[in-house]
């Protein structure tokens, strides 16, 4: 009957008692000279789009996972990727996102991007929720283990939603493939990217 | 088994010790009851069959016992793509529970925000020989065509077109018993024939293939089950692509053994199961990452002869026990998967995962708790094709913990309190890259909730989240920060009479970034300072049975600052970087008219003020909005004809509203007849 009377006080003591010390993250070293990476505050989708951008050139991870929706991240791939890699983009999520970001950027790659055409006029924020349309990114991947370069350029549908105080991507609606400017070569899109890293 | 499949069904039944019984066990038996019943009849058998319930074999009654033709066509759109199809179902039931359906479908796709357009058709059957046989055995065939055009923004049009057709062969046979043992055979035979063609490269595909398996089960003494099961597969034949033509083949094998028991209050299983294959095709080149890499590559070393094998092992533990209010469960597992590739740059892959999921949940008196323990550990490594050593192991590990506490406080009043923390670490074995990091994140939520007498419902939420992400390295730890996010929500609803109801809620969102070396010079992130307040007003409004209307009214403050100095005391000061304001005026009604038609309509307004604080302050007004009236209409004419209309039309405004997003239909109507 004691117990039953105190349980709630013991439980609510033990919880706070405990609480922040389960785990402990391992000690980061301080920063190296000109390694910053100056990412943008989300308050705009414009600089939510950039911040990958800048993610991609530095392969830094935490700014992909940063700047995607922290709640429900939804990828849709082109045709071309969907039928290379049939079944791998079923319920595409943040999570399957983090790992294809990490797995990228580990796999020892130097890389240059360009995310959006020159051309492309960034609609205003309004509201809580913005579509992009016909955003055409260009993405160059070079392998420090073999120097083999690899080029995917396309063009998506790219929702932003406001969550919480910021800008986060929700939807990345890839639509096509686009021609390499200089040679008129169709080049595949992120998709494949993603599909080549979810299925090995 | 073979015998088995020789014999006339005639000869089967004769032998069947129960034939009076198995007579009037069949589908033919009952013609007076009808189609829909013999339909419903052939549901449930093959329901029985899938629980491995004996059916027997019979050739009473009429060979043909039933045909249905269902032709449908309809139209679909939405903002992205209209699309028109129609489709003809074809069941023909027979003597003796066998069948045989029929699907033929056509479909047009037109994207309104992309230059592409898609048709596809497409023709499936099955026949099954119901009861006719000892085992289940089905014929299934599929032909599917499509052409998709698709043209880029650079005006390059590319045709990707697809023929593929196969024919396969199955028989199973589910839990037959031979003394202490309980026997599933499944086996299966299937011709291939694909034919693709994408940016003018062929890649053909013409397989045949075999497989089996046999599962079986001893039931070592009651709650105590040994089981095994083995299964293989070859297949054989040809690939061609781009111009390059070679011979194909694939073998597969998968072994496993398993303990199931269940024993008083407590049940599980340990499994091992080992799976294999290897593979021979044609591919296109492929770099250490294993992307395509083609580019200024000849043309006669574009398309290589690939040889992928893959070894697979997994080791399952599983146990759980429920003991009156106590339960406790655990989850163990390990897998190993190597993945090794001749040719492709990629070379061989090593993976290695542990598992483990603990939980146990108990009451006493009023409380409710539950604690969880989820813990992933795992690496990969990789031998670059033609390397003499791995690169290094790539590991990672992460674990959660979790408590849930569930109290009644009194009567009508819950409170759950939530505790959760979760560390999740990538570390790189040699440092082969600058990426380790850790992210810790935990959370802390309260929510109370009470009913007062049926007509007023009463929350406040109370979420803290704290996420620490940290990258390891120096090349790497610029952006290293700490989130601490505070949220609390009061809401209440309140059930005015049965046509009035009232929500209200109110949310506040705050969050402090510190970017823990913003104090350095080199790094150029400064802490901030983000605050939001959303308060929402719903009325529903149901005037008639017929009739509901719903007004509701989003009022968003949000402003984000940035920390621009600090007091010796410890005071911090923040500079506003932009404040804004949403204000969101939605509407909907739905009005039944008739029996199967229903109106609808909805419209929203939003007005956003935006104030950007700069070397310039920048006042910004966006107006937008969106309005759209349909119907909808579901009606059975006969009991055979069905029609089923969705109809909208939007229209939409304001400055992020693209012309396709601006005047549109979204619809789904069809018709079908069935005779």
């Amino acid at each position: 009957m004691l117990l039953k009377r105190r349980f709630p006080l013991v439980w609510l003591v033990v919880l706070l008692s405990t609480a922040g010390c389960f785990f402990e993250p391992r000690e980061a070293a301080a920063p190296a000279t000109g390694t910053s990476v100056p990412y943008f505050d989300k308050i705009s989708s414009a600089n939510v789009w950039a911040n990958l951008e800048k993610s991609l050139a530095a392969t830094h991870a935490p700014g992909w996972e940063d700047n995607i929706s922290q709640n429900a991240f939804i990828y849709i791939p082109d045709t071309d990727a969907e039928t290379q890699f049939p079944g791998v983009f079923v319920g595409w999520d943040r999570a399957r996102e983090v790992a294809f970001i990490n797995n990228f950027y580990n796999s020892d790659v130097t890389i240059t991007a360009q995310m959006v055409d020159d051309d492309f006029v960034i609609p205003p924020d309004t509201g809580t929720e913005i579509e992009w349309e016909n955003v055409i990114y260009d993405v160059t991947v070079t392998s420090n283990a073999d120097n083999s370069v690899t080029r995917y350029r396309g063009s998506a549908i790219i929702t932003f939603r406001l969550e919480g105080n910021f800008w986060y991507i929700y939807q990345w609606r890839d639509q096509q493939g686009e021609s390499d400017p200089t040679t008129g070569q169709l080049l595949p899109t992120m998709g494949v990217l993603r599909g080549t890293f979810a299925s090995k | 088994m073979l015998l088995l499949l020789l014999l006339p069904p005639g000869a089967l039944a004769q032998s069947d010790p129960n034939e009076r019984a198995a007579e009037t066990d069949t589908l033919a038996a009952e013609p007076a009851a009808g189609l829909g019943a013999a339909l419903s009849e052939a549901m449930n058998r093959s329901g029985q069959m899938q629980d491995g319930a004996e059916i027997r074999t019979s050739v009473a009654g009429p060979f043909f016992s039933g045909l249905k033709n269902t032709p449908k066509a309809g139209a679909k759109a939405n903002v992205r793509q209209n699309t028109y199809y129609g489709e003809l179902v074809t069941n023909v039931l027979m003597r003796s529970s066998s069948s045989f359906t029929n699907t033929a479908k056509w479909s047009y796709d037109q994207y309104r925000k992309q230059d592409k357009n898609v048709e596809r058709r497409s023709d499936n059957f099955n026949y099954s020989l119901g009861t006719l046989l000892p085992v289940i055995v089905r014929l299934d065939g599929q032909w599917n065509w499509s052409r998709d055009k698709t043209t880029n923004t650079a005006g390059f049009d590319n045709l990707f077109a697809q023929d593929n057709k196969s024919l396969r062969l199955g028989g199973t046979k589910i839990k037959a018993r031979t003394g202490a043992f309980t026997n599933s055979v499944h086996f299966g035979a299937s011709i291939d024939d694909n034919q693709t063609e994408n940016q003018g490269t062929a890649n053909d595909l013409t397989e045949g293939s075999i497989d089996g398996g046999l599962q079986t089960g001893w039931n070592i003494r009651p709650g105590l089950v040994l089981a095994g099961r083995i299964y293989g597969t070859r297949t054989s034949g040809n690939k061609t692509l781009g111009l390059q033509n070679s011979p194909s083949s694939s073998t597969g094998d998968t072994l496993g053994v398993g303990v199931y028991y269940k024993q008083g209050a407590a049940d599980g299983r340990a499994a091992v199961t080992r799976a294999n294959f290897q593979k021979k095709y044609l591919d296109f080149r492929k770099n250490s990452s294993g992307l395509i890499d083609t580019v200024g590559v000849a043309e006669d070393l574009k398309i290589v002869g690939e040889l992928e094998t893959r070894d697979a092992l997994k080791v399952e533990f599983e146990n759980n026990f429920h003991w009156n209010r106590l339960s406790f469960t655990s989850k163990l597992s390990r897998t190993s998967d190597d993945l090794d590739y001749a040719t492709s740059g990629l070379g061989l892959k090593e993976r290695l995962q542990d598992q483990m999921e603990l939980g146990t949940g108990f009451r006493v008196g009023a409380d409710s708790v539950f604690v969880g323990y989820d813990f992933l550990w795992k690496w990969d490594d990789q031998r670059l094709q033609g390397a003499t050593s791995n690169r290094g192991r790539q590991y990672n590990k992460s674990r959660d913990l979790e408590f849930n506490w569930l109290r009644t406080l009194f009567r009508d009043t819950r409170l759950h309190l939530r505790y959760h923390q979760g560390l999740s670490q990538d570390i790189a074995q040699f440092e082969h890259n600058q990426n380790d990091k850790d992210r810790l994140q935990s959370d802390f939520s309260a929510k109370v909730d009470r009913l007062w007498q049926g007509t007023f419902r009463t929350k406040m939420v109370y979420v803290y989240r704290q996420i620490q992400d940290l990258s390891i390295r120096d090349t790497r730890s610029s952006n290293n920060n700490i989130k601490d996010t505070y949220e609390i929500t009061p809401s209440y609803t309140w059930y005015v009479s049965k046509w009035l109801t009232w929500d209200q809620s109110y949310r506040v969102n705050i969050q402090f970034t510190d970017y823990i070396y913003s104090d350095l010079e080199s790094v150029s992130r400064e802490d901030n300072y983000n605050k939001r307040g959303n308060l929402t007003t719903k009325v529903t409004l149901r005037p008639t049975t017929r009739l509901e209307l719903i007004f509701r009214h989003d009022y968003n403050q949000k402003f984000n600052a940035t920390k621009s100095g600090s007091n010796p005391d410890g005071s911090v000061f923040y500079r506003r970087d932009l404040n804004q304001t949403i204000s969101k005026l939605d509407m909907g009604m739905v009005f039944k008219v008739i029996r199967g038609v229903v109106l609808e309509a909805a419209t929203y307004r939003t007005r956003d003020d935006r104030e950007t604080f700069g070397r310039v302050t920048a006042e910004t007004t966006d107006l937008s909005g969106e309005i759209w009236v349909g119907t909808r209409v579901d009606r059975t004419w006969n009991r055979t004809m069905t029609l089923s209309a969705l109809v909208k039309k939007y229209n939409a405004f304001g400055p992020s509203v693209t012309k396709t997003s601006a005047d549109y239909w979204e619809a789904d109507v069809w018709l079908s007849w069935e005779f």
